[in-house]
């Protein structure tokens, strides 16, 4: 080709020379607003010479005579060539060039691709739209971001990882959780959270087989492909951001805390319902005159969060670097939450000579972590609630709080004094180094080797003090320690080459290794006497060691094949076959493959004259996959170990299952990607994932000594839609990019396991149903009986194996409870059908602002709180919800709760609720200073901003926050709002 | 650059390709071992029957004796018992076959029972070159059969009606699993086809465990432990000579002297002294602790020392005790609790199970006690009871002799009365009180249930009156057989449920 050019160009030149005759060209150059663009670059096309336009964008050029095109460009715009035959004026409008069809997107194993050379359907996020959130963790920002990916936060913890899942749910029992890939190796969700959020480049979020079936028996639930920042010999920068931001209570956690009872209405309660007599109640009452919001005393308000990130880039000659820091401290609102995180990166890449290049990233984090140790269902946290307001925290001897005196009354101590005196912390050191080496021995083929690990250290030092009132001079301290080592060695081999010249071959070979060791081992001691001596060996009683281990191991060859003719048409094949030690022994080889084509159908010449289509691709995709995370040794009936007389004695552990593997999935997908009148893009995705082969915990019998087995049974399909819809406006001050973009998920479970048509999770008003979606189980609640004040229950279909039908006949009412007998199918959904995000970012001069918000549509959450704080007769002597007052005391009385002497709340219909959110994620305004710093300062670039997480939600749930990703919403530590003011320096 | 470089560099990668990825794929778990190689050597059969004891000492206690007596007529729930045991105590709807406790109680059963059948199955296979060898594999084969006789009887007891004679043919027991087999779905065996299993193990258990010797507070099952065992079933059976005679096989023989003084009889309940034991489990802290009853009882606030029990004994448990009765201040004790936050003094609490010191872990007690498994006290109860009961006259008068040697002990009166079951019956209720077998009794005694007296009305639970310290529970009521645990119901369509459930 080059050399064609040459000789294309000597020729030319050849010719000028002997002809030599002139002609003069006038014309104008504009952008696509009509406005002239000065300085642009105007070139005879075959010839040199050539011009720049004036400042309204004419110009005026001679050429010679057999000239035939000019070339125009400028910075910005795509050049444009453009006849001179037969003209002597010429006006051309050059586009708005765009930067994304030249970017190049990294997908899995091999060559990054051109956006536009894409087969698969990869999403890619720039890291900039999700960064300087007050948040520990980069997919939590991801909510609301991409179609298809359901991001949730369960809970306020500030170390909290978010569970994701990727269009619908594959999986019964097993884990929906994508595979994350950082910079080309795996890497658990965990260290997601120990990382620098400032550190990646962009978020690829890879959803159809064609781009994930690459990963073999670990794809099925989609692949997240992170990467991380690289330098550029271009620039040198030093970057500095720094954030403090306050957390707080949303209004939705401050409405239910606003449910409970205040003394006086708590008291009138008790005799109403025949709790206690106006005696007792006035004896309690005058013995504590008080009226505390135990809210108040369980959270803490304005929560500080500190976060600064300081990034050094650049690069000389063959070498690049990109190396940051970062500071993370964050606190929960319960007492005993915070994350203080540190980190350290430093990615350096070089080009050894013309044949070999490699590259090295490191990162390391050290962070200390505290969780609230009282979980959903305890009362010193998740029930705390619970507390009846007669009692105090307040000490009135001393003013302050109780201290190593339980709160009287209440009989548990103070919070405060339980984080002091009850201590655990967690310290995670992580490493996380690569290195790769890629050679190009001869032209078009490059190999390239990763060897990469994943590696921490967990330790959690847990002390009980010697002073804690509980066991005065007999603290306790245990260690636990914990090494999870993941390597993971690939090598791939790609070669590129073409037929002719319209046909574009590139294939891709490789392997790769990937094991895991998991080790555990904890110590403990107790009699210690002396809070200044904390260590084990102070403790001289209850010594007690444990250890424990696990491990897994793939082994995996696959290859990829690319076929583009004129690229218009592409087409992807890839295979891979993975064996793992989680397989059973009957069962340890599992092969995969994928299809997918992309046809580019704007470069079709009926098109053409299309102007107001920019690009337009049709995808389609068919695959397979698997999801192999079924536990490391669950194939193997094991005996395990247990204590007798001093003694170790054996016992049957796990049943196992040898024919155990990995679930399947296969997946078709068909897209439209497009981008129109210039500013719009669109895609449109419709999937169907059918899974076999299902991983699922399989009800057996108790008598046969197990309660489940795993077993591969049972099918299941998700069939759904993406859309995405994104548009750029832009003049020269300001811009406007608005997005939206959803999913609607159809789930549905299409066969079942021992020719069961539906099969309930119990105690989890789960129901797994042959044609229905996950859905929620429970006796649908008929209401309370006026005439006797009795609660009511519609019976089910008299058939049980009709469960899956729901039947609500205001005939057929049963006032005996029955959890079991009365459950039938609710209609609502486990999984959200729905589901998505929309916002914009605009920009006007300086002032830049951004708004996201996330939606889940159809969700539904069983309010299990409300178990414990509408239920006075299971729950006599605590606080309740102010809702409870309304219970039959005569005939006729029409009321939510029944009489005194029936439980007021069981578990049926009445605690399934919608918990569909709209959610402001994230708010932000800013200013760039850039227009007023001087060219030459050394200060390059100055912004500050506002940022607001969960500012506001609308939803109906009534408890604490509907973002819990679960089936039941219990004493949820829940998602705080934080407002945030940060800096962005740039040297 | 060199082209041969550049080949061999080629050539190298493609090498390192396909022989990069030798390792081993096969993994084990180091805390565990397959199945299929644990029934090896002496060592491995060995660690079987010491896993075999684990388990057994895994099912008392706990649960299993709390769950049954807070459903009885002893006890009435605080104020501060937040629900906790509430289902059972309250009856009725609060009470059904999906109850969380309910199902473990089952699981763990049929558990040790699987673990007993994959003992049965496999031990004979283990090489044992020597006699011993030999000898010690039909010793663990005799303590296998011994627990799964355990395990049913226990199962049946709960799970199924108080065995009649005239129609336990067709009357539904439990499943009987004999076999380790993941597959099966056992449909619900008769009360007949479940005892004559029961006792068809005994035997087994009581040849096996012919040459091993009892001792005082043994902590391995010995010869003693399926007689005492047959005499349960026997007596639950209503099989009053077989009782009557397993009874007396021990009695006879006067391994175990009836401890005669306060003191004693206070540290056989709070220090574990081994007095009248035949068989309990080893224990020990912190490795090695059992299930515990107290904490239900006593509630002990450590910072204050003062005490917030879940459930008191009613006025009349406490009452049923003369003050002579050396059981009585062993049994209960007036504590100070806490109740809503206020104070209340001199309450009697159950103090059987404080907690032994040398168990506890931490400075205050975790209420862990060697459960005392198999006792010669009940072993006088049962020859009293099935000699009062049988009418034969020689063995009616060897039940008052037993009687009045257990009611001497304890420091109090012999019988005078006329209705000498009657008599038995109350002495059965003191001597065993709270450890579990109160309901049983009342079922298979076919009486009610019927809470009163409580000790003071202002701290208890009160309304609704029927489900608390009025609850009146008809004989024949239904919720004195539990419910199967619906999981199984569901899981295993061959079972059959009980009634009212």
């Amino acid at each position: 080709m080059k050399k064609f050019g040459l000789l294309l160009t000597t020729f030319l030149l050849f010719l000028g020379s002997v002809l030599a005759q002139t002609v003069t060209i006038t014309g104008k150059v504009i952008d696509d607003k009509g406005a002239g663009i000065s300085n642009a670059s105007v070139q005879i096309k075959g010839a040199k010479g050539g011009t720049v336009t004036s400042k309204d964008g004419s110009f005026t050029i001679k050429v010679p005579q057999n000239a035939k095109a000019l070339i125009i460009s400028s910075v910005n715009f795509t050049p444009q060539e453009v006849s001179i035959v037969g003209k002597s004026t010429v006006n051309v409008s050059l586009a708005t060039y765009d930067a994304s069809l030249d970017e190049v997107v990294v997908t899995g194993y091999g060559a990054a691709k051109k956006r536009t050379e894409l087969v698969g359907q990869v999403t890619v996020v720039k890291a900039k739209d999700v960064q300087d959130r007050p948040s520990a963790n980069v997919i939590d920002a991801l909510q609301g971001r991409v179609a298809g990916v359901q991001v949730f936060t369960s809970s306020g913890e500030p170390s909290a990882t978010p569970s994701v899942r990727i269009n619908g749910v594959g999986s019964l029992s097993g884990s929906n959780t994508p595979l994350y890939i950082l910079d080309g190796i795996p890497v658990s969700p965990g260290s997601i959270v120990s990382m620098n959020p400032e550190d990646y480049e962009s978020i690829n979020v890879l959803t159809d087989a064609s781009s994930t079936s690459i990963y073999g028996a670990r794809a099925a639930n989609g692949v997240i492909v992170f990467t991380s920042k690289r330098g550029s010999a271009q620039k040198t920068r030093i970057n500095v951001t720094a954030q403090y931001s306050q957390s707080n209570l949303i209004s939705n956690t401050q409405n239910f805390f606003n449910n409970m009872m205040n003394a006086e209405e708590l008291g009138k309660f008790w005799v109403a319902s025949g709790y206690q007599t106006q005696a007792q109640v006035n004896t309690l009452r005058t013995n504590f005159p008080n009226d505390t919001r135990w809210a108040d005393v369980y959270y803490l308000p304005n929560r500080p969060t500190e976060q600064v990130d300081v990034n050094i880039s650049g690069g000389s000659g063959k070498t690049t670097y990109f190396v940051s820091g970062s500071y993370f401290y964050q606190q929960g609102l319960a007492y005993r939450s915070d994350f203080k995180r540190y980190t350290l990166r430093s990615n350096i890449n070089t080009t050894i000579n013309n044949w070999a290049s490699m590259g090295l990233l490191l990162t390391g984090s050290y962070d200390t972590r505290q969780l609230n140790p009282y979980g959903t269902n305890n009362t010193n946290r998740g029930l705390a609630l619970l507390a009846p307001p007669f009692y105090t925290p307040i000490d009135p001897l001393t003013g302050q709080n109780y201290t190593s005196t339980p709160i009287p009354g209440w009989n548990r101590f103070h919070p405060n004094y339980l984080t002091d005196n009850v201590r655990s912390v967690g310290e995670n050191m992580q490493l996380t180094p690569q290195a790769y080496i890629q050679l190009s021995p001869i032209k078009n083929l490059t190999i390239k080797t990763t060897a990469g690990m994943e590696a921490y250290d967990y330790n959690v030092n847990s002390q009980t003090l010697p002073s804690f009132a509980n066991s005065v001079g007999n603290g306790n301290v245990s260690r636990a320690h914990q090494r999870e080592v993941s390597r993971t060695v690939n090598t791939v081999i790609d070669y590129k080459f073409k037929i002719k010249e319209n046909h574009d071959f590139s294939v891709m070979v490789g392997n790769e290794f990937i094991d895991n060791t998991d080790r555990n081992f904890s110590a403990s001691s107790a009699g210690l006497t002396d809070n200044r001596l904390l260590l084990l060996s102070a403790g001289p009683t209850q010594r007690n060691v444990a250890e424990s281990y696990t491990g897994y191991a793939f082994t995996s060859f696959f290859g990829r094949l690319s076929y583009g003719f004129k690229n218009k048409y592409l087409i992807d094949l890839t295979t891979r076959q993975d064996q793992s030690s989680r397989f059973g022994v009957d069962n340890r080889t599992a092969n995969f493959y994928s299809v997918g084509a992309v046809w580019k159908v704007k470069k079709e010449k009926f098109l053409d004259n299309a102007r107001w289509i920019n690009e337009l691709n049709v995808k389609g995709s068919y695959g397979t996959s698997g999801n192999s995370a079924i536990g490391n040794f669950t194939s193997q009936g094991l005996v395990g170990t247990n204590i007798y007389g001093g003694a170790s004695g054996l016992g049957i552990a796990s049943p196992g299952n040898s024919s155990l593997g990995w679930e399947q999935q296969g997946m078709m997908s068909l897209s439209i990607n497009g981008r129109i009148f210039k500013h719009y893009s669109i895609v449109l995705e419709y999937y169907d994932r059918q899974t076999s082969n299902m991983l699922v915990s399989v009800p057996y019998p108790q008598t046969t000594g197990f309660a489940n087995i795993n077993g591969n049974v049972g099918k299941m399909q998700n069939r759904g839609w993406n859309v995405t819809l994104n548009a750029d406006y832009g003049g020269k001050d300001w811009s406007f990019s608005p997005y939206v973009n959803f999913n609607y998920n159809h789930n549905k479970i299409t066969e079942l396991f021992q020719d069961r048509n539906y099969w309930i999770q119990a105690n989890t008003g789960v129901l797994w149903a042959v044609d229905k979606p996950v859905s929620y189980v429970y006796p649908i609640f008929a209401g309370v009986d006026p005439a006797n004040g009795n609660a009511t229950w519609f019976l089910p279909d008299p058939n049980p194996n009709n469960v899956a039908n729901t039947i609500k006949d205001p005939t057929k009412v049963t006032s005996t409870f029955s959890a079991t007998a009365l459950q039938q199918n609710t209609g609502l959904d486990r999984y959200p059908p729905f589901a998505g995000g929309f916002g914009f970012q605009a920009s006007y001069k300086g002032f830049y602002t951004q708004w996201d918000f996330s939606f889940v549509s159809g969700k539904y959450l069983i309010n299990n709180d409300r178990f414990f704080y509408e239920n006075p007769g299971q729950f006599p002597g605590f606080n309740q919800f102010r809702t409870v007052n309304n219970f039959w005391q005569k005939a006729g009385d029409q009321t939510q709760f029944p009489r005194v002497g029936v439980q007021f709340t069981q578990f049926d219909s009445r605690l399934i609720e919608d918990a569909s959110f709209l959610r402001a994620k994230a708010i932000q305004f800013g200013y760039d200073f850039n227009r007023i710093i001087k060219k030459n300062n050394v200060i390059t670039g100055l912004k500050a901003f506002v940022i607001a997480r969960n500012l506001f939600t609308f939803t109906n749930y009534q408890g604490p926050d509907p973002e819990v990703d679960s089936n039941i919403g219990l004493g949820t530590n829940p998602n705080t709002r934080q407002v945030s003011f940060g800096i962005d320096i740039t040297f | 650059m060199n082209k041969l470089f550049k080949y061999s560099v080629l050539g190298l990668t493609a090498i390192s390709l396909t022989t990069s990825c030798t390792k081993q794929l096969d993994l084990f778990p180091e805390d565990s071992i397959e199945l299929t190689q644990s029934f090896k050597t002496m060592a491995d059969a060995n660690s079987w029957d010491l896993g075999n004891y684990n388990r057994f000492r895994g099912i008392q206690y706990g649960s299993y004796a709390i769950y049954a007596d807070v459903q009885s007529d002893m006890v009435n729930a605080t104020l501060d018992y937040g629900n906790r045991n509430g289902n059972p105590h309250r009856w009725g709807q609060s009470f059904l076959s999906d109850d969380q406790t309910l199902r473990p109680i089952w699981a763990g059963y049929y558990n040790v029972i699987a673990n007993a059948n994959l003992a049965i199955q496999n031990l004979s296979s283990v090489t044992a070159p020597t006699v011993a060898d030999k000898a010690l594999i039909n010793r663990y084969l005799g303590n296998a059969y011994f627990t799964r006789a355990f395990c049913y009887s226990e199962l049946v007891k709960r799970f199924a009606k108080a065995y009649n004679p005239t129609s336990a043919n067709s009357d539904l027991g439990v499943p009987l699993v004999l076999t380790y087999n993941v597959a099966s779905r056992p449909a619900r065996a008769t009360m007949k086809a479940v005892y004559d299993q029961i006792l068809a193990d005994i035997n087994l258990a009581k040849t096996n465990l012919a040459t091993v010797n009892p001792l005082i507070g043994a902590t391995q099952f010995n010869r003693n432990t399926p007689i005492a065992l047959e005499a349960r079933v026997r007596l639950m059976m209503q099989d009053w000579a077989g009782a009557h005679t397993a009874a007396e096989t021990i009695l006879a023989a006067g391994t175990y002297p009836l401890a005669t003084t306060q003191a004693i009889i206070n540290a056989m309940w709070k220090t574990d002294a081994s007095n009248e034991v035949i068989y309990r489990p080893a224990v020990s802290a912190p490795n090695e602790l059992p299930a515990t009853i107290g904490g239900v009882y006593l509630g002990l606030i450590p910072a204050t020392g003062r005490f917030a029990p879940d459930f008191l004994p009613s006025q009349w448990v406490v009452d049923s005790f003369e003050n002579a009765d050396f059981r009585k201040l062993v049994y209960f004790a007036q504590l100070n609790l806490t109740i809503q936050g206020s104070a209340v003094n001199s309450v009697w609490c159950v103090n059987k199970f404080p907690g032994n010191p040398a168990l506890f872990t931490t400075a205050n007690t975790n209420y862990a006690h060697q459960p005392r498994v198999f006792t010669v006290s009940e072993l006088f109860l049962i020859s009293a009871e099935a000699g009062a009961r049988s009418g034969n006259p020689a063995l009616v008068t060897q039940a008052t002799t037993r009687y009045n040697q257990l009611r001497a002990a304890r420091g109090v009166s012999a019988f005078a009365g006329s209705d000498l079951f009657a008599a038995v019956r109350n002495e059965r209720f003191r001597e065993m009180a709270f450890q579990g077998e109160r309901l049983w009794d009342l079922k298979r005694w076919n009486m009610p249930c019927v809470r009163s007296s409580p000790q003071n009305l202002s701290i208890i639970l009160t309304n609704p009156a029927a489900s608390f310290h009025q609850l009146n529970i008809a004989a024949n009521n239904d919720q004195f057989t539990w419910g199967i645990p619906s999981w199984d119901i569901i899981a295993n369509p061959n079972l059959v449920q009980n009634p009212g459930w």
